[in-house]
């Protein structure tokens, strides 16, 4: 008994706020996804790449003296900004296709691509590191989490919730959330849609650049790390169903906790695996996915 | 059946009223597909010609390059038959291609030199596993399939590259170049670059062939209509699911027949035959030269195989090239070459 609670308390708790923290990152990355394709029936297979971006705009922007501070405000308006090209050039124009679900995924693709090489060209295949503006060490109860993590987990927290506070409680919600529905209907009552589109892209890409800035400092920053954040980000957000924000929140807490506990007892990439069969159960069970779209009760 | 303009809606290609000018010419595309063979057999036999010449234009890395470019050519036909014809979207067709060559090379290895009951093996391997995805993955609809496909083909790369039995993240060296007994009494020597090249060209002809066939009979008809308006199919007494079922396992077994020959090409396996670089190069293929042709992804595989090789000579940067093309292709040609070259030939018709 006495060693039970002692594995609990040591080796379980910590891999729970571990997993705790990677989780809400991974919800601020799946909550853009989701909220596009909620909005704009696009799935951004750019996504991943936005937030690569964010990783490295942070660490470019340290470089240049701005300090973590100053990078953690610019990053996301940054990357908003590139989502935001990206929704004028490329997805604008094939939004009245009546294929545009696949039409902007095969855009998207081509569009990471091209983002993932520019980042290899510019910062090379290397890993950098970027430095946490926190270096101290937190201990509750004989727990040991480094600072800067709870920081992550405290801003990421704050977010999710102003997120979902502005779809639910908020007139621009209330817009968006009618918008999902009933563009047209929405449209008549003397709102621009293209604006309400844009509005979410900017939010949604800039969502993935302030994950990008904040994870930099634990996981450093290389080309492919969009890529593999992607693929996960997907799982959440089919878990959850596409679309849902409350589904996509609790998906990403929930499948950071799978991987997190499963790689206590079995080897981490095989913890990966786990997640995708999670996922791909749940489509057995569920095709579309545990919760409502949003705008769907 | 009245069409509203919901998002969700549009998971039914091509059946929304608000259509651009764009999109009309995609669908002409797709329609006319099946519609004028007589243009099309007239291209498909000066195509065939080039293939034919082909292996004397250039030395052995340049035949080698050509039989990569068909095998990858499979991948992208597959993906076309899904796409094209069925309204599928795979991101996940190297699935089947990785493991038919993880099969392959793993057989010849360890097990066999037969290179029929290595292609056994392979189909019915290959056929097991897109009867039980393509069940699970047709039941989801619209862009999940695209999704499904994509997470599935991610497990299988994670499994081969996590797994050291069959050599990790370093894959499969030394496969043997095998002897095929193709009739009692003649064998044909793979070692042999022309014959590896005709061997693999013969094969693609009758998939080509075989695929033709098969889509010009009630099979075909039933498919096309499920892609243009699933929902109204089953109203005729016809039910979706197995049609786009079949549809995927026959896809499955053309992107597997590239992935059996590959190792015997390269002489190698690794987890990234699985992955997610093939699967999109082969959407790409498709792309370019055209979806629902059939003899577009394999005119668009030559193209961009010889493309990359020659970027690739050039600069590190062929991922951006490819990126940009795909881009390019979304925005401007989304018929591909094959629609281009349609709409050239028409209009000149029509001004004479």
């Amino acid at each position: 008994m006495e060693d039970l609670l002692s594995y609990l308390h040591f080796v379980v708790l910590p891999q729970m706020i571990d997993a705790l923290i990677i989780g809400a990152a991974l919800a601020l990355v799946a909550l853009g996804l989701t909220m596009i394709f909620g909005l704009l029936d696009v799935i951004n297979l750019a996504h991943g790449d936005l937030y690569m971006l964010g990783g490295y705009a942070a660490f470019a922007l340290l470089g240049w003296g701005a300090g973590y501070w100053g990078a953690i405000v610019l990053v996301p308006l940054l990357i908003g900004l590139v989502g935001w090209g990206l929704e004028e050039a490329g997805i604008r124009p094939l939004l009245p296709r009546g294929d545009r679900a696949i039409v902007t995924l095969l855009l998207t693709f081509g569009v990471s691509l091209m983002l993932r090489d520019t980042a290899q060209v510019v910062w090379g295949t290397e890993t950098h590191a970027v430095a946490a503006p926190f270096t101290g060490i937190a201990s509750v109860a004989q727990v040991f989490v480094p600072i800067y993590r709870l920081f992550v987990l405290s801003i990421s927290l704050a977010v999710i919730v102003a997120t979902w506070w502005l779809v639910y409680r908020t007139r621009i919600g209330a817009v968006l959330r009618a918008t999902a529905v009933d563009p047209p209907m929405v449209a008549s009552f003397g709102i621009p849609i293209r604006w309400v589109y844009s509005f979410t892209f900017i939010y949604g890409c800039g969502l993935a650049g302030l994950a990008g800035v904040l994870l930099s400092p634990i996981y450093a920053v290389f080309p492919t790390m969009g890529h593999d954040f992607l693929v996960l980000a997907f799982a959440v957000v089919i878990v959850g169903g596409m679309g849902s924000i409350i589904g996509t929140i609790i998906a990403a807490l929930f499948l950071a906790q799978v991987q997190g506990l499963a790689s206590l007892w079995i080897p981490p990439v095989w913890a990966e695996t786990l997640v995708y069969c999670v996922m791909l159960l749940v489509l057995v069970l569920r095709p579309s996915g545990l919760f409502h779209r949003i705008g769907e009760a | 059946m009245l069409q509203t303009n919901t998002p969700g809606m549009s998971t039914t290609p091509l059946s929304t009223p608000l259509r651009s000018r764009v999109s009309q010419r995609l669908l002409q595309a797709l329609q006319s597909a099946g519609c004028e063979p007589r243009q099309l057999r007239w291209f498909a036999i000066s195509m065939l010609a080039i293939a034919a010449i082909f292996p004397w234009l250039g030395g052995s890395f340049f035949i080698r390059l050509g039989i990569e470019a068909l095998l990858l050519g499979t991948v992208a036909l597959s993906v076309d038959i899904l796409l094209g014809y069925a309204g599928l979207l795979s991101l996940g067709q190297a699935a089947y291609f990785g493991l038919a060559a993880y099969i392959s090379a793993l057989m010849y290895l360890h097990v066999t030199q037969s290179f029929w009951l290595v292609l056994l093996a392979v189909l019915i391997t290959v056929g097991a596993l897109s009867l039980a995805l393509g069940a699970v993955a047709i039941r989801a609809k619209g862009v999940y399939f695209a999704l499904i496909t994509f997470g599935a083909a991610e497990i299988l790369s994670k499994i081969a590259h996590n797994t050291r039995a069959i050599g990790g993240s370093d894959g499969l060296i030394g496969i043997p170049v095998p002897r095929i007994p193709l009739l009692p009494g003649i064998r044909l020597d793979l070692a042999d670059n022309l014959a590896f090249y005709y061997f693999v060209l013969a094969v693609l002809v009758l998939i080509y062939l075989g695929m033709r066939r098969v889509l010009d009979t009630g099979f075909g008809s039933v498919l096309r209509a499920v892609r243009d308006n699933s929902d109204r199919v089953p109203y005729l007494g016809y039910n979706p699911f197995w049609y786009k079922l079949l549809a995927y396992v026959l896809a499955a077994q053309i992107a597997a027949f590239g992935g059996l020959i590959y190792p015997l090409l390269r002489g190698f396996v690794a987890p990234h035959l699985f992955g997610f670089e093939i699967s999109t190069k082969a959407v790409v293929v498709a792309l370019v030269g055209g979806i629902g042709t059939l003899l577009g992804p394999l005119v668009g595989s030559v193209i961009i195989t010889f493309l990359e090789s020659v970027v690739g000579s050039y600069t590190e940067r062929h991922l951006f090239v490819l990126g940009a093309i795909f881009v390019v292709f979304v925005m401007f040609l989304p018929d591909g070459l094959l629609g281009l070259a349609r709409r050239l030939t028409r209009r000149r018709s029509g001004r004479s």
